[in-house]
């Protein structure tokens, strides 16, 4: 018996040893030729989340990234005969996935460029390998921290931080003084809104904040602090939830006796606070796309994707559009559908600023900036507030 | 062969990650203790490494023995004052501290990074690296599963009052276990949070319970390779269930539950029966045509009978 | 005063949703970790039925009730016994029974997921909740249902475990499977039964629990479990009793906590204090004492 076991370690060993060496030989290569020109086929890898608790952005940004791909090869914008094709993978809502899937596609030479996951935390694990790998790498989504930090790493989705100073402004244009604050503040893009952005928004504003009121992602019942911002009255709610948790709050809130406006974030898009009925009409929240927008592109990209889906967009789904097209952009102005070639094409296209459905949209450096737009809702379809 | 293992070194590298996160729970169950520290202690070397990277600049080694070891402390400390408690009951403080550090990330501000948690600590790490740790820590606990050593802890397990009758110091190897489990646990936390570059609260949750877990009870728990089999199982599962799309997860149930209802000892144990019914093959045949049981069998079915069934090998 | 009622609303979901674990837990010995996908999936199906037509509040519970006594039953059936009648001992099997239950969980959560792609979903219902207010403190109708359905079924089960024969028969299974079997107690009826009853705890806790909510979505389920047992281990294995006080305890820190103003501290509060408690009673609040000498 110990003899068998000592042989048994020992093969593990070698084992190991055989597979240290072969680590050893492994080794990066770069992207393709780079001889310039556009190729008859440009091979690009989409992962995002087609499963899993946040699967809703990875699908919508599939179903626009589909949608620009058909306008992009059949009006031959890229070239005669030349195709862009993406591949969808999922990353079923893990990091572990996510970068599995992104370093097959990075060593696969064949592809030139990469839409990135939608979680930040993926996306932040990712994006030194793609700095690395040198592989040009569209994010969508992803608004932490830790994700743009390089010359490969670009972004489609203006993080909610960057655009939410029109919600502030929209509730100081219509004469709130006091504001109630209910934020997760487990959840990074709302702990960084709650704690820092909305307080310095709403002092710019000549707004008061009266009280902040901070739970976890795992806090389900909100009847204590519904209760007590309803004894408080504020002219305004500021709600910066997850979505199960926005439905409860608005519910509850409503039941507490608060009657007042309620102002959310772009979670709440594309109907997912319909769950809460009567209790959501009237809610308003900051949207980089919203299906009331009323600028030509924003209509276009509507019409083109109730046609080819048989339902309406939403914001996921204009910001994959938007980024597929800043893709196509960059493979355009800069002639070349390499690697190297797209990176040059995306930052000069940066650089200039482009129309989409998402409106004017500019960067800062590789980050997406948009104008973005306060709707409102009334049970069934968003609407503009101005 | 090169391009299949540069394109899927990832789960390469987490196979041996998984093991050691597996065998931080492994180690304390094999001793009769139902311990979960070691995922708290994942998040605890994770943590550290990754802050003496980004505030205190450290370099990749002295980072991950920093969070080990800082790990291993913890957890050694948290043994000493739950060591009175059994089965659940210590299953479920375990998971409390586990959570406790958890939230402890998500309100420690600048230091943990708050709810963000903390990028940019890439370190050098090499999957030679990962597979020389796992080795190394594979090749310590094979010591501890063979001759006296491994009977003895065997003995702890299946019999503690027999085991301190026979003057082995229980309460002192369920301690040792702790401090085993802190420093495996964080030593797997570290070297993923460098390779990943990044670690955020929540990714120090249950369900990282519920995998080492899985992985342990499928694999088969006697000894470190049924971690190992499990970990393979788990980690490349996904790649060869990728045909079946979007019902990926309910297979993923389905196989769970059968492998919990089929596979008593895991697939470990099924190996061993198997390699245990080749072996005696011949002599099983022998017996057959002369009649009677064979010699060192009992009458059970299992051909295990008396041996506890956690695999104890003598 | 209005905390007090808040924290005792929460401590009644807690406690429905905990009740069919424990009672499992406590008599056959069955820790189902599918427990918080019954509860869930419960809810779903009463949502799917309710999408064309809104279903009135007794059949939406109603529906979920049964579904989630089939589904408990049919995990019982098709998974555990299966584990049991394999098992050497009862201890081995359940760390199986364990993770066969994670195994199944996971299942119905799959299902969900996709469709309704992990929004939250809610019950399609004409009833919509009245506020009573009354001495300066509001309660909603559906924090009252909650209320009275998990004070009366928890001390309900309690003294029926204590006081009739059945009660007793699920006790000595509790404490002596092999023993019972042999002095006539059926343990294969007696676990189906006690398993549907569990199922059908889990789905009047989700269908109540997402009229409470407004919406679920399908990863809560899973949140409650943990909550759930921490709330056994608590209370003490075995002892219905020590659930119904665990999760009222557990509820009630937790709105401290909340109301203190560090909701992100809560979960280490609840946790650390169970913690505490299990260092200074080993075998929870009032479980039973088991007897250690090393």
């Amino acid at each position: 018996m110990r003899g068998t076991r000592i042989r048994r370690t020992v093969l593990a060993s070698l084992a190991a040893t055989a597979l240290l060496s072969t680590a050893a030989c492994g080794g990066s290569s770069s992207g393709s030729g780079g001889d310039g020109g556009i190729a008859d086929e440009i091979k690009v890898v989409a992962v995002r989340d087609h499963t899993g608790p946040v699967a809703y952005a990875g699908l919508g940004g599939a179903k626009g990234t589909e949608l620009a791909v058909e306008e992009i090869n059949s009006s031959g914008f890229l070239g005669d005969g030349v195709k862009l094709v993406v591949d969808e993978v999922d990353s079923a809502g893990e990091i572990e996935r996510a970068s599995s899937e992104m370093t097959k596609a990075m060593s696969d030479r064949d592809v030139v460029a990469i839409l990135g996951p939608t979680q930040g935390a993926q996306a932040a694990s990712v994006a030194p390998l793609v700095e690395r790998q040198k592989v040009p790498t569209i994010f969508t989504q992803s608004g932490s921290e830790g994700v743009v930090i390089g010359d490969w790493t670009f972004r489609a989705t203006a993080p909610m931080q960057a655009y939410y100073d029109i919600a502030m402004k929209k509730l100081a244009d219509d004469g709130v003084k006091t504001v109630s604050v209910l934020y997760n503040a487990t959840f990074a893009t709302f702990a960084e809104l709650g704690e820092d952005v909305v307080p310095e928004l709403a002092e710019e504003n000549g707004i008061e904040i009266v009280s902040s009121d901070s739970v976890q992602s795992t806090t389900q019942d909100f009847t204590g602090q519904t209760q007590s911002i309803a004894k408080s009255d504020p002219d305004a709610v500021v709600m910066l939830l997850i979505a199960p948790q926005s439905v409860t709050a608005l519910g509850q809130l409503r039941q507490a006796g608060y009657d007042k406006q309620v102002m959310a974030t772009s979670v709440q898009a594309a109907g997912n606070v319909s769950a809460a009925g009567a209790a959501a009409h009237g809610l308003m929240y900051p949207v980089d796309y919203s299906t009331a927008m009323d600028h030509p592109e924003a209509q276009a990209f509507a019409t083109a994707f109730q046609e080819k889906f048989g339902e309406e967009p939403d914001p996921y789904a204009a910001e994959g559009y938007d980024g597929t097209w800043w893709l196509a952009r960059a493979i355009k102005a800069s002639g070349d559908s390499s690697r190297e070639g797209i990176q040059e094409g995306l930052t000069q296209v940066a650089e200039e600023g482009f129309t989409g459905a998402m409106g004017d949209i500019t960067f800062e450096g590789n980050d997406m900036r948009v104008p973005g737009v306060v709707v409102q809702w009334d049970g069934t379809t968003e609407s503009l507030t101005d | 062969m090169n391009d299949w293992y540069l394109s899927n070194i990832v789960l390469v590298q987490s196979t041996f990650t998984t093991l050691l996160l597996a065998l931080s729970v492994q180690i304390p169950m094999r001793m009769g203790v139902f311990s979960f520290a070691g995922i708290g202690a994942y998040g605890i070397g994770g943590y550290v490494a990754a802050m003496c990277m980004v505030h205190r600049e450290w370099t990749t080694v002295p980072a991950i023995v920093a969070g080990t070891l800082a790990a291993g402390i913890a957890t050694f400390l948290l043994g000493l004052v739950v060591q009175r408690l059994t089965g659940l009951y210590m299953g479920m403080a375990t998971i409390a501290f586990t959570l406790i550090v958890a939230v402890l990330a998500v309100n420690g501000g600048e230091w943990t990074g708050g709810a963000s948690g903390l990028f940019g600590a890439l370190g050098d790490i090499t999957t030679g690296l990962i597979i020389g740790c796992a080795v190394v820590v594979v090749v310590l606990l094979q010591f501890t599963e063979m001759g006296g050593l491994g009977r003895r802890i065997d003995t702890v397990r299946e019999d503690p009052e027999l085991a301190n009758a026979m003057g082995i110091n229980v309460a002192r190897y369920r301690r040792l276990s702790f401090l085993a489990s802190g420093l495996v646990g964080g030593l797997a936390g570290a070297l993923v949070t460098l390779l990943r570059s990044t670690i955020t609260p929540d990714l120090v949750n249950f369900h990282l319970v519920v995998l080492a877990l899985t992985v342990i009870v499928v694999g088969g728990s006697g000894s470190w390779i049924g971690a190992l089999i499990g970990s393979l199982i788990f980690v490349w599962l996904p790649t060869w269930l990728v045909f079946i799309g979007e019902w990926e997860e309910i297979v993923y149930g389905v196989i769970v539950a059968l492998a919990a209802i089929f596979l008593p000892s895991g697939v470990l144990g099924v190996a061993k029966n198997l390699w245990h019914r080749f072996r005696t093959r011949d002599e099983r045949a022998r017996l057959k045509a002369g009649g009677g049981t064979p010699a060192g069998e009992t009458g059970d079915a299992g051909g295990r009978g008396l041996v506890p069934s956690v695999e104890g090998e003598a | 005063m209005q905390d007090l009622l808040n924290a005792a609303t929460l401590g009644s979901i807690y406690l429905l949703f905990t009740l069919g674990m424990a009672l499992a837990w406590g008599t056959i010995g069955i820790l189902n970790f599918a427990h918080g996908a019954t509860f869930m999936f419960s809810a779903f199906v009463a949502h799917v039925l309710s999408r064309e037509t809104p279903l009135p509040f007794l059949a939406a519970v109603a529906i979920s009730v049964v579904v989630g006594a089939l589904m408990s039953v049919a995990t019982q059936v098709l998974a555990f016994q299966q584990i049991i009648k394999r098992a050497k001992s009862q201890h081995h099997a359940e760390l199986r029974i364990l993770i066969g239950g994670i195994g199944v969980a996971a299942i119905p959560l799959a299902i969900a997921q996709r469709e309704t792609k992990s929004s939250p979903f809610g019950i399609n219902s004409d009833y919509t909740a009245t506020v009573f207010e009354f001495a300066g403190l509001r309660l909603s109708s559906t924090a009252l249902v909650i209320l009275i359905a998990g004070l009366g079924i928890g001390i309900g089960l309690t003294v029926w475990l204590r006081r009739s024969r059945q009660g007793l028969a699920l006790r000595a299974l509790g404490v002596d499977a092999e023993t019972s079997a042999g002095m006539g107690v059926n343990r294969q009826v007696m676990a189906i039964g006690t398993m549907a009853v569990a199922g059908a705890l889990a789905g009047l806790a989700g269908a109540l629990l997402t009229f409470h909510l407004s919406a679920i979505a399908p990863e809560t389920g899973d949140q409650l479990i943990i909550k759930a047992f921490a709330i056994v281990v608590l209370g003490g294995l075995g002892s219905m009793a020590g659930a119904v006080i665990g999760s009222y305890v557990l509820a009630g820190t937790e709105t401290l906590v909340l109301v203190a103003g560090h909701g992100t501290w809560v979960d280490a509060v609840s946790f650390g204090l169970i913690f505490l408690i299990l260092l200074v009673r080993p075998q929870g609040l009032l479980g039973r004492k088991e007897v250690r000498r090393t």
